[in-house]
């Protein structure tokens, strides 16, 4: 009987364990991106899976890192060959901008090395203002400031009104050519005492439901 | 004995193989590992005095279950409504410090990236390393 040379044998291991290293779940697509509009509100994103390895395979725990994004799953085990899809729900709330939602699946095959699902989600409001709050120390004098509304497009979007919360802290809207960004002057009374006021810009965007957007203004 | 060593070299050649594929993608999921600018210890907090301006930026849910002394709530799912309670209570010469559960969530870096952002007055602004789990110790 001829034994196998022990250095073939080494090298049948060495490569069974390297064949191990690689995870049985194939994703197609770990990595998913979005571009929405704030009034789009949530998104459902599909992370389909194949089990290519030659045993099940059971997802001990899905983790979310936010409690905007939580994640579903039809069954735990999948048996070889067997697909499946993780489920991801975002919703906006009122954030904006980009945003980095990941999930990290962990299965038990590879129980310390889990794998992470990125949901890249870009939340783009067409209408932006700065600064978003306008601010004097007290005894400061009480030089007018000015906000301006930025929009995409402007011939779609107008202001139609400005209000503020505190006759103290007068907002005014300035007169500007068209295509031009709009222009507040947010001028306080006096800066003898705090004073805070909440102003409301009211547009015509979008028609079938207009926005209104709010500067802050404080004295501190 | 010089065959036995070139055998074992090319058995180690081969093994090196998986290895570094493995290692490629190690590198790249810890690549897109959120990163940790601006966290403060308690220890540090704690050097300050009593005078910090503490935000929790959970949902409102587990802040009503329970939160640090006098925090106050701002989180993004509730933005628009939180910032005006927030700037009232926000002191230009207090530091503010914002934490989230601790460990792999985000959320108070996201509050921290977005007040630098959109609110650049607000300048002295830490996140509270370990959040929620430091501060209670759970």
């Amino acid at each position: 009987m001829r034994f196998p040379h022990p250095l073939r044998l080494l090298l049948l291991l060495l490569l069974l364990a390297g064949g191990h290293l690689h995870a049985q779940l194939k994703w197609d697509a770990p990595t998913q991106s979005f571009h929405r509009v704030p009034d789009d509100k949530e998104i459902w994103a599909h992370y389909t899976f194949h089990n290519t390895g030659t045993t099940p395979v059971t997802i001990k725990s899905l983790r979310s890192s936010c409690g905007c994004t939580t994640a579903h799953l039809e069954k735990k085990t999948y048996a070889p060959g067997e697909s499946g899809e993780v489920l991801l729900h975002f919703i906006f709330g009122d954030r904006k901008g980009y945003h980095r939602k990941t999930v990290s699946v962990t299965t038990d095959d590879k129980p310390t090395e889990p794998l992470v699902l990125n949901l890249l989600i870009t939340i783009h409001d067409p209408v932006t203002i700065a600064p978003a709050l306008v601010l004097w120390k007290t005894g400061q004098p009480a030089t007018p400031q000015t906000v301006q509304l930025t929009v995409d497009d402007p011939a779609h979007v107008h202001v139609k009104s400005v209000a503020s919360s505190n006759p103290r802290l007068l907002a005014k809207l300035e007169p500007t050519k068209p295509g031009e960004p709009s222009v507040i002057t947010v001028t306080p009374a006096d800066t003898t005492q705090k004073e805070s006021a909440e102003i409301s810009v009211q547009t015509d965007y979008p028609v079938d439901s207009p926005h209104a957007y709010t500067i802050h203004a404080r004295i501190k | 004995m010089k065959r036995a060593l070139r055998q074992l070299a090319i058995v180690l050649a081969l093994a090196l193989v998986p290895a570094l594929v493995s290692g490629a993608i190690q590198v790249q999921w810890n690549s897109e590992t959120p990163t940790s600018h601006g966290e403060v210890t308690l220890a540090m907090i704690h050097n300050w005095g009593d005078k910090v301006l503490w935000v929790d930026a959970r949902t409102r849910s587990k802040y009503d279950h329970a939160h640090i002394p006098g925090a106050i709530l701002l989180n993004e799912d509730e933005w628009d409504s939180l910032i005006s309670p927030f700037l009232d209570a926000w002191d230009p010469d207090v530091p503010v410090v914002v934490y989230c559960d601790g460990g792999s969530c985000d959320a108070s870096h996201a509050v921290a990236d977005r007040l630098r952002k959109e609110y650049p007055q607000v300048t002295k602004l830490h996140v509270l390393k370990g959040g929620w789990s430091a501060w209670s110790g759970k």
